[in-house]
């Protein structure tokens, strides 16, 4: 699972350099900050309706990332380098350092192949096809290893234009997640004081 | 006639202890080496015996190595590589405990239909102190975070995630692992470094099995090597260690015997000129080693190896008896086989009595293994002293020899040495010199029954060991909890009681972790009382807003859990799906909790000290422990040994001649331990056994060299001490042949065990003429002295 977040952080952060044509890629670098909105929506086989989630996250290249939803209730998950802690109404309900959840290590090795631009991290675990036209362009990954348990994917789908504007998540049993990511907006300089203050809590572990 | 007589019977005596072991070699003989066979009786525990020898056959069987590379895929590479390699020896079997996909699958079906009775520790607590709620959001925020782990048919049946949060719990060791791919990795500094375990089908210490796994490892390492030359290899197991270890052995013991036999065959040859004196000598000790194993095999049915080791030492003695015969081939004036016994008989006879007395207060000892010893060292000796007496005289048929005037003359010095009054000073200097160092010595004598010191492990091994160690993290102690109960519920539930105390231990960094068996498969008790911590503090209160929350329909009437059978640890060991838990269930009610990282033992034996039912196994410690009790015994009846010498010594010499016998002897076994200190060593049983052999040894040349005193040969105008002198001489550098050269040894007990011997015996012959003047006072109306006389 842990997969689909490192492709979905990937793609946050830059558009295909293949796709260069039409839509500018943005690549982020140190020193840079992307923030913005997300709507998730997790459609479950069995369950009524789909769980809805809404939010604002907050990219730090080199330091991590902040998922911060809002709604239905408030939760805070910081991702950095050296694990995963989520929070919420202010109680710790998950804490993995990178040494205890599998993948965790290799999804920081690629997310910083994929902030710098280096697709062939990616390009090892899945079949990517592009399609591009002025409007945007469209990416689907398929994992190369059919069944690989340790890869509970069928299909990725992202779409976007400059920045990463969708992306579908495809699962096996065919549970899916829908991500939209609104109001994206790129800047230079450190992030704010309570965002370097919710990265670092990641970092003692 | 009478003798000739007894020379057969003792004859057919042999034949029959021959046949004997004949037959008991045919049933396939086999010694024991366990340690059990050496407590004292009463201390005997077969559980406890049991439990330390599958928890040491299931580490010693563990082969582990670590393959770094600066490249991700050529680690991987090397390592599937060298597993097949390692596979194709047959010899070894995969570890069965990688947690991969697979395995948490079957785990995950092994659980799921009794979930309602199992619960984290952490969960537990939260129940427990009226937390539920936060088990409620932490589910929630699972299903709605971004890292969506559950999957829909988990929320389904288990809306608040306590069984992921189970599996989270369960305390599997190599902490600092991480499966990558389905190999354990860790990376550090750049470098990718990949777990290969394997598990050994034999004993690691079969030489066949380190040869055929050692010689697979190596070779794949340096082919692979030769590929990527950056490629690393670090080592852990028994196995490693093993072979190190015996190829050393090997090859030291190969030179070492060598030695001895060479330089004994020819010390032989060349003093007597003849090969008969060397067939008497191997004759002798033949029918002793043969004797004394067929008859203690007959006494107890089995022998311990380290009885048959120390025992095989000790008749070692019997070789003096024969040399003092032969010896008398110098002498003129014992014209024929049968003077020669005459002559040498008294002197025989008393080293014999004053040996048997003390190998026989070895007997005393409730040690089976003393006492096994003892056993076959008496059968040994008096066999080698009868053959000596019945049998040599008929089988020699050699006249004086002619050639050894000088070696006499050279062996006479050492008489002069303590006589002459121009050798005063130097006597004097000698014994101010032995006093200091014995003063000096015997002053920094401390014990050290610390088995650890005694092992030769491999520096570079070692090294590697903690290399591995500090990168998996704190690898599987040979300490362990040994958790004893009437069956496994209560087991598991002792395990369940002891559980907030490891918890501590592991807090305060006594240890780094354990497992229970009971973190795996909790009692029933336990999850009777989850299930109802479930109803009560979770899903009554939460259950449906939970439910709601997620979009489920209301919970269904009650499919009701409580009618799932609690999980056995019967049904979990079954499926064998559980790793390492087949480790920890000895049998029903008999389990280990594995511990890793202990760095105080101490602590954790205070820590459960009162709790019934389990108690720290230390096998390292006890083995010591074990070893000191030897030592102190083996003191103890040196002593007893000694002071029971006396009288006989007494009865011979009086009592100044008695003082003057046992004082050579004495200073060895006072100057001999005293060098061992100063040269670093710590006191242990193995000194303790050379000094026994070294009272027994210097007994006798100080009785040989009493026997020839001036007063035996002033009678009859012929002084016999030069060929007593050869005799000793004799005696002491075959000896030194056999058990000084041991001090060359780099195996820590036999260097101990020789560097005393060599000490000792060399003392003992050095000071033997003191005892000389202890024949002057003998009587002479011995029976002893009137055969000689004869």
């Amino acid at each position: 699972m842990t997969r689909v977040i490192l492709a979905l952080l990937a793609f946050l952060a830059f558009a295909p350099p293949a796709l260069a044509a039409p839509p500018e890629p943005a690549t982020l670098s140190e020193g840079q900050v992307l923030r913005g909105r997300f709507v998730q929506e997790r459609h479950l086989k069995g369950f009524q309706k789909p769980l809805k989630s809404e939010g604002h996250f907050t990219l730090v290249p080199g330091r991590g990332l902040l998922w911060r939803t809002d709604k239905p209730f408030a939760m805070t998950t910081v991702m950095s380098p050296s694990g995963i802690v989520q929070e919420v109404r202010g109680a710790e309900t998950m804490r993995l350092p990178a040494s205890k959840l599998p993948f965790l290590s290799k999804l920081y090795a690629m997310l910083g192949g994929a902030l710098g631009g280096d697709l062939r991290s990616l390009e090892g675990l899945f079949a990517v096809k592009r399609e591009s036209d002025p409007a945007g362009w469209r990416m689907v990954l398929v994992p190369l290893k059919a069944d690989d348990p340790a890869m509970p994917i069928r299909r990725i789908t992202l779409t976007g234009a400059r920045l990463v504007e969708a992306v579908e998540i495809v699962k096996p049993d065919g549970d899916s997640d829908v991500l939209r990511f609104l109001d994206q907006e790129l800047t230079a300089g450190p992030p704010a004081e309570d965002e370097a203050r919710l990265l670092g809590t990641a970092d003692r572990s | 006639m009478s003798r000739r007589l007894a020379a057969w019977a003792w004859l057919a005596l042999v034949l029959l202890a021959g046949l004997y072991l004949a037959h008991r070699i045919q049933d396939g003989l086999t010694f024991r080496t366990d340690l059990l066979a050496l407590l004292p009786r009463e201390e005997q525990d077969p559980l406890l015996q049991r439990a330390n020898e599958a928890v040491s056959r299931a580490l010693g069987r563990r082969v582990v190595a670590l393959v770094g590379d600066a490249s991700r895929e050529r680690a991987r590479a090397a390592v599937q590589s060298l597993s097949a390699d390692l596979k194709a020896t047959g010899l070894v079997s995969a570890a069965g405990d990688e947690i991969g996909a697979d395995r948490m699958k079957a785990m995950g079906a092994l659980y799921f239909p009794h979930r309602r009775g199992l619960l984290s520790e952490g969960d537990r607590a939260l129940l427990l102190a009226g937390r539920g709620e936060e088990i409620a959001l932490r589910a929630l925020s699972q299903a709605y975070g971004v890292f969506g782990m559950a999957d829909a048919n988990l929320l389904r049946a288990d809306p608040f995630l306590l069984l992921p949060s189970f599996f989270t719990g369960l305390p599997f060791p190599l902490s600092k692992l991480t499966p990558d791919d389905g190999l354990l990795t860790v990376v550090e500094d750049g470098t990718t470094w990949i777990l290969v375990t394997a598990l050994l089908a034999g004993e690691p210490f079969e030489l066949d099995v380190q040869e055929r796994v050692i010689g697979a490892f190596d070779a794949a390492v340096e082919r692979l090597r030769r590929d990527s030359p950056g490629l690393q290899v670090k080592r852990l197991g028994a196995v490693f260690f093993a072979q190190a270890g015996s190829q050393a052995a090997l090859s030291e013991s190969s030179w070492l015997s060598s030695l001895s036999l060479g330089g004994t065959v020819l010390l032989i040859l060349l003093v007597f000129r003849r090969v008969g004196p060397l067939l008497h000598n191997l004759l002798a000790l033949g029918v002793g080693l043969g004797v004394g194993l067929s008859g203690s095999l007959l006494l107890f049915g089995e022998l311990h190896v380290a009885a048959l080791l120390f025992g095989t030492s000790l008749i070692g003695v019997a070789v003096d008896y024969s040399l003092h015969y032969s010896a008398c081939l110098f002498d003129r004036t014992a014209g024929t086989p049968r003077e020669r016994l005459a002559h040498v008989l008294p002197g025989i006879v008393l080293g014999l009595l004053t040996t048997l007395i003390g190998y026989m207060a070895l007997m005393l000892a409730p040690f089976p293994g003393l006492r096994q010893i003892a056993a076959f060292s008496i059968l040994g000796l008096l066999a080698a002293f009868l053959t000596v007496a019945l049998w040599l005289p008929s089988l020699d048929r050699a006249a004086p020899l002619r050639h050894g005037a000088g070696m006499l003359a050279a062996a006479g010095r050492l008489w002069r040495f303590w006589e002459d009054a121009r050798w005063r000073p130097a006597r004097v200097l000698l014994l101010v010199a032995l006093g200091l160092v014995g003063v000096l010595g015997l002053s920094q004598l401390h014990v050290d029954d610390d088995v650890r010191r005694l092992q030769s492990l491999s520096p570079e091994l070692v090294r590697e060991q903690e290399e591995i160690q500090r990168r998996i993290g704190a690898t599987t102690a040979t300490q362990f909890l040994l958790v004893r109960a009437a069956d496994d519920e209560a087991a598991l539930r002792r395990e369940e009681d002891i559980a907030g105390t490891l918890a501590a231990l592991k807090g305060d960094g006594t240890i780094a972790g354990y497992q229970t068996p009971a973190s795996f498969v909790p009692s029933a008790r336990r999850q009777a009382e989850n299930r109802g911590l479930l109803r009560s503090a979770l899903e009554g209160p939460y259950l449906a807003a939970q439910r709601e929350q997620l979009g489920l329909p209301p919970a269904p009437p009650e499919k009701d859990g409580e009618a799932t059978a609690p999980l056995t640890l019967a049904t979990a060991l079954g499926r064998g799906d559980v790793p390492f838990l087949s480790e920890l269930v000895l049998g029903p009610g008999l389990h280990v909790v594995a511990l890793q990282g202990l760095t105080r033992p101490d602590a954790v034996r205070a820590a459960l000290a009162g709790v019934e039912g389990v108690r720290l196994v230390d096998p390292t410690a006890d083995f010591s422990a074990l070893l000191g009790k030897y030592r102190q015994r083996a003191l103890l009846l040196i002593a007893g040994s000694a002071l029971l010498m006396v009288p006989v010594l007494v009865w011979r010499y009086g009592w100044k001649g008695a003082l003057r016998t046992m004082l050579p002897s004495s200073l060895a076994l006072a100057i001999a331990p005293a060098v061992a200190a100063l040269a670093g060593q710590g006191f242990t049983f193995f000194h303790a056994m050379a000094l026994v052999l070294i009272l027994s040894v210097g007994v006798d040349y100080s009785i040989f060299c009493a026997e020839s005193g001036p007063a035996s040969g002033a009678r009859e105008g012929v002084d016999r001490r030069p060929v007593t002198m050869v005799a000793v001489w004799l005696a002491t550098l075959t000896t030194l042949l056999s058990f000084g050269l041991l001090a060359f040894s780099q195996v820590a007990a036999v260097h101990s065990f020789g560097l005393t011997m060599l000490v000792g015996v060399s003392l003992s012959f050095l000071l033997a003429p003191l005892a000389a003047g202890a024949g002057a006072g003998r009587k002479v109306t011995t029976p002893a002295r009137a055969q000689t006389a004869n």
